[in-house]
């Protein structure tokens, strides 16, 4: 590491240097809690005990649907992480290389993905010709550890994931000063930034009644093509499947301070049915962040196991149901938040009766623009949706 | 000499030999026979013309038409069967005379597929009236009529090997015998007359030759080119004139090869079991090879027991009746057999209702069969076992060590115990790991070897040279340095000898490698028939796995692991005639497992132990090498210092790593103090850093002088 470190060494000095740039009050607070894990270490140096970090436990054991909320939320279990542990050892080794790396970017005010810091960390270990780490997918689940351990967001340590997910619509934002009309997007829409917090992103303007979140780009450019959000003065967002944070922050912010109702086109399949849980009641892994995330009032509006006959749709249209499908509609079946509405649950055995999914494409068979022009509005009309 | 007596004599054995099937049926029946005959006109043959063919056959006879009941199946094994009687003889000789025996064996390829083998002793040497008779008459010896725990046990063995050579090459046997320095020397060559299984002397007129003492002897051997090494060479090369001994030879169709059941395997397994023999072998390639004795103390003399009454049979003890002389029948149990006191043989006679005071020699086929069920009624103790000597567990620590390469050696000799009334003893010792020669040696002396071989290709090279590489290993050693299989070994690169030296040391050779099973009866190593044995079956039939090895079900376990196995008896139950393999009598198989099983503790132990001070080792070293980095990380996070920090952490992680090490072995089970005592003694532990015997271009061969075999002071410095 000597090589390594020498290098690193002269980036880290300014730390000292009041030049940085300026922190904000949220700032200082994350590199309290920072120093606070340090001093952990030290402290049990210090007194000849093998340190260590409990970590909450981001599992299944460890969350629970609260009723009340309707959201998921993380349980109190959390997983020791010792450093004198021989599996542990490296993973406690590269927790503590994070909140460094953490801590050099607030210090210096930048912002960078997890790939970066990956880069930033990535060096040989002195002496060996190991590296700290081996690959992003080593790393990825650390940053997410000292985002719980600390309860700071990933935002609040200057660490974004990649840009996913597009946004059209009667809606003008403000992200990093610069205006943004998203009416105005053309084809390709406004990027939903990774983070959408109040500091980036102010909204200037919102007109819209409410907004459609379809599953997928291509799906997303259909809409947008029809113009199908001028005609029914809606705000139009993509995931690319699964919606990154930042889709599900802009989602819960349009939701919870514009009050606009959010409407989710997901393909008739276990995993759009999965999708949608997310973004309804929060994920598992990402359980502390629901209280910004999840939105309960979420509405699920097609396709439903039903379509197949109602839009009668041609069999070869359908996809037959795997052994993995089926296992896993069994599984979403016994989620506890799916489990006191009935709805769902005939939706669920619909399903399997069936014996097959369709996927939101499935309409193109019977006309380019049926999902806008028919579909679509006849389910608002009818306000057929599922909870 | 009668056949008709060594016939029998072959009967009382129990063992198949064929006794003359004089079907001379009495006249009556015979009369009545060509009767029928005429009536049914036509018949092939009468009684009468058959009874005209049926005659004697002699045991001689018997046995050059069924060779391969004796181990002459094929060239190969002749030859190896030859020079094995020879030297068990010998051996057998040499210690029940009490003289440190040194052997010496020369093969001499004498034309294609013919050989000369001779086999000399230091021996007591044989008298005059004796030779003919112990070299050219089958079934005849001293050791057969006894209980007594020897090599040979049947007097067939070398006298057979002279008449399978005089079969094949019509060639006679020579012996040459001395009995002291001052007196003759006598010099036979002889021929077997099969057909009476009597010997035939073809020199000195029928009566051989006797060749004086001192120079003039020298001389007359000189002339007549007989065959006698006249000196012993130490190690040292201080040299003593042989004052007795006997030199068989012997020439004889075969075929030399080595490896599996060769002749250097015989020699190099009897090394083992017989550390206080000096072995001279002298190949016909022309290679001399030496097996030095590793002690001069002779084995404790074995006891001649009476037999006991529970391995008795039903014929066997009406026969013993009718050879009694005027006894009691008391009097006849407690002199015939062992372990039986004359209460013993009162309750005996009770049992049977038999008189205890009743003439033995009187005593008829019924009341002998209650005799026989009473005696199996009867508590009766167990032999004395003293009469077998085991070769210890020390002796057998040496002798493994001395030739089989490893790391870890134990033994485990088993208390005597009895089957069918015949006592015996079983002994196993094992031997593990060590890197083959290859993996040890070094730059310089890999380029010495290189530049001496006269082998064509380096793959050659690599099979010829080191022990424990096979084709297999050759092959990947050179897949791993990349270097072209044909290459000559004389014209490598720097570099390439390099690269070789590299992927020698780092190809595992001991992958795939099965375990490698010994066998000895009475310290004569058994070559064939390993899968029939009863010591074999035993080995695959203990679970290896709870002792670390790997071993799939029904097979050998597989790993760097020699096993050797040693059964000691006044009487081994071989299955054949050619002694190749062990009974499984259940009482042999019980012993076998105990101390099979023992070893497998033993080694159990130090594999786990090894294991833990390698495992202790990466642990230590794992924390070492991210303490630093978590150091640094800190110290940039609250300013702490770095140095100051890692001193502390290291710290914690020497007392961390010591006390884990104490607490869990490998497999988080909480190790007891108990545990960490010894082996409970002799075992033997190579450190690893020791360099070993470099390996010698010419052969493996190893130098006498390294063994030192200390038990506990080399196991303390290694934990």
């Amino acid at each position: 590491m000597a090589k390594k470190k020498a290098r690193r060494q002269p980036a880290a000095a300014p730390e000292a240097a009041p030049d940085a740039a300026q922190l904000t009050a949220q700032d200082h607070k994350t590199l309290d809690a920072l120093r606070e894990m340090a001093d952990g270490v030290v402290d049990a140096a210090g007194r000849s005990r093998p340190p260590h970090l409990d970590i909450p436990s981001r599992s299944l054991s460890n969350v629970r649907y609260n009723k009340a909320k309707r959201f998921i939320e993380m349980g109190r279990g959390t997983n020791r992480r010792e450093l004198f542990n021989l599996s542990q050892a490296k993973s406690y080794m590269q927790t503590m290389l994070v909140g460094s790396g953490c801590k050099q970017l607030i210090q210096q005010g930048k912002t960078t993905s997890i790939r970066g810091l990956y880069y930033l960390l990535k060096h040989t270990i002195e002496g060996t010709r190991e590296e700290t780490f081996d690959d992003q997918a080593d790393c990825d689940p650390i940053i997410e550890d000292v985002e719980v351990t600390l309860n700071a967001l990933r935002e609040e340590l200057h660490v974004y994931a990649s840009n996913r997910g597009s946004m059209v619509g009667n809606v003008v934002v403000n992200d990093s000063g610069d205006e943004i009309d998203c009416s105005r997007m053309g084809s390709g829409g406004y990027t939903i930034p990774s983070i959408v917090e109040p500091e980036v992103i102010r909204f200037v303007k919102v007109e819209a009644d409410f907004v459609l979140h379809v599953e997928k780009d291509t799906v997303w450019r259909r809409f947008n093509e029809d113009k199908f959000w001028r005609k029914h003065n809606c705000i139009l967002t993509h995931g690319q499947g699964q919606p990154p944070r930042g889709v599900r922050r802009m989602l819960h912010r349009l939701h919870h301070e514009h009050h606009l109702p959010v409407y989710c086109l997901l393909d008739n399949d276990p995993w759009g049915y999965y999708i949608y849980s997310v973004i309804k009641q929060g994920s598992i892994n990402l359980a502390y962040e629901s209280r910004r995330m999840a939105i309960p009032g979420a509405r699920y509006l097609g396709l439903r196991s039903k379509d197949f006959e109602r839009c009668s749709l041609s069999p070869s249209v359908t996809i037959k149901l795997n052994d993995n499908d089926i296992k896993r509609i069994k599984q979403i079946r016994n989620y506890p938040w799916f489990e006191n509405k009935p709805a769902w649950k005939k939706e669920l055995e619909l399903m399997l009766r069936n014996g097959f999914k369709l996927e939101v494409e499935a309409l193109i068979s019977k006309d380019i623009s049926y999902v806008t022009e028919q579909y679509v509005p006849a389910r608002l009309q009818d306000e057929d949706f599922l909870d | 000499m009668s056949t008709a007596k060594s016939a029998q004599s072959g009967n009382g054995n129990g063992q198949q030999t064929p006794a003359s099937k004089n079907g001379s049926a009495d006249s009556a029946a015979e009369g009545q026979a060509a009767q029928v005959a005429g009536e049914a006109g036509g018949r092939r043959a009468t009684a009468q013309s058959m009874a005209a063919k049926q005659r004697d056959i002699s045991v001689s006879e018997f046995f050059a038409k069924n060779r391969h009941l004796l181990g002459f199946d094929n060239p190969r094994k002749a030859l190896l069967t030859t020079v094995k009687e020879a030297v068990d003889n010998s051996l057998d000789a040499c210690e029940e005379a009490g003289l440190v025996p040194e052997i010496w064996v020369h093969i001499e390829q004498t034309r294609p597929n013919r050989f000369k083998v001779g086999v000399q002793d230091n021996g007591p040497g044989i008298m005059k009236k004796q030779i003919p008779l112990i070299f050219g008459k089958l079934l005849y010896g001293s050791k057969f009529h006894r209980l007594r725990m020897s090599r040979g046990q049947q007097g067939i063995g070398i006298s057979a090997a002279g008449m399978y050579g005089m079969l094949t090459t019509g060639k006679p046997v020579k012996i040459i015998s001395k009995v002291s320095p001052r007196r003759p020397a006598h010099y036979y060559e002889i021929q077997i007359d099969t057909k009476k299984n009597v010997p035939e002397i073809l020199n000195g007129r029928g009566d051989g030759v006797d060749i004086p003492p001192g120079e003039e002897g020298r001389k007359y051997i000189a002339e007549h080119e007989i065959e006698w090494v006249a000196e012993i060479i130490a190690p040292d090369g201080a040299s003593s004139e042989v004052k007795s001994g006997t030199r068989v030879t012997i020439e004889l169709e075969a075929r030399f090869q080595r490896g599996r059941g060769s002749v250097d395997e015989y020699l190099e397994q009897t090394a083992i079991a017989n550390p206080h023999v000096t072995l001279h072998y002298l190949d016909p390639e022309g290679n001399e090879r030496t097996f030095h004795r590793s002690t001069t103390t002779l084995p404790p003399e074995p006891k001649e027991i009476k037999p006991h009454p529970y391995g008795i049979e039903l014929g066997q003890l009406v026969t013993m009746l009718k050879d009694a002389k005027g006894e009691t029948l008391t009097q006849f149990l407690t002199t015939s057999f062992s372990r039986v006191s004359p209460s013993v043989a009162r309750n005996i006679c009770e049992t049977a209702k038999l008189s205890s005071r009743a003439a033995a020699r009187r005593i008829g086929r019924e009341e002998a069969d209650k005799l026989f069920h009473a005696i199996q009624e009867t508590r009766i103790l167990a032999p004395a076992t003293d009469c077998i000597t085991p070769i210890g567990e020390e002796l057998l620590l040496k002798g493994l060590h001395h030739v089989v390469p490893g790391e870890f050696y134990c033994a485990a000799t088993r208390p005597p115990a009895v089957y069918r009334g015949n006592p015996f003893l079983i002994e196993v010792a094992l031997a593990y790991g060590g890197a083959s020669s290859a993996q040890r040696v070094s730059l310089d002396v890999l380029k010495q070897l290189l530049h001496e071989s006269d082998a064509r290709t380096l793959r050659q090279f690599l099979l010829n040279t080191f022990d424990g590489v096979g084709s297999d290993g050759a092959e990947r050693i050179m897949k791993e340095a990349q270097i072209g299989t044909r290459q000559s070994p004389a014209k490598l690169k720097p570099s390439e000898v390099q690269r070789l030296l590299t992927a020698m040391r780092n190809v595992n050779l001991s992958e795939g490698q099965s375990m490698q099973v010994l066998r000895y009866a009475n310290r004569v190593p058994l070559q064939f028939k390993q899968r029939d044995c009863a010591i074999t079956e035993s080995v695959i039939n203990t679970n290896w796995r709870p002792y670390g090895l790997s071993q799939s079900r029904g097979s050998l376990p597989s790993g760097p692991v020699s096993v050797m196995v040693h059964i000691a008896s006044v009487w081994v139950p071989f299955t054949s005639e050619s002694k190749e393999a062990i009974a499984s009598y259940p009482e042999i198989q019980k012993e076998l497992r105990l101390g099979l099983q023992t070893v497998g503790r033993k080694l159990g132990m130090y594999l786990r132990r090894r294991n833990k001070v390698k495992q202790e080792g990466e642990r230590r070293n794992i924390f070492l090498r991210y303490l630093g980095e978590v150091a640094g990380a800190v110290s940039q996070l609250n300013g702490a210092s770095r140095e100051e920090l890692y001193q502390q952490l290291l710290e914690v992680a020497k007392r961390k790593t010591a006390q884990a090490d104490v607490k869990l072995d490998d497999r988080g089970r909480p190790i007891g103090e108990e545990d960490e005592e010894d082996f409970g003694g002799n075992v033997l532990i190579v450190p690893p850093a020791d360099p070993g015997p470099l390996p010698n271009a010419a052969g493996p061969q190893r130098p006498a002088g390294e063994r030192t075999a200390t038990t506990q002071s080399t196991q303390r410095q290694l934990f």
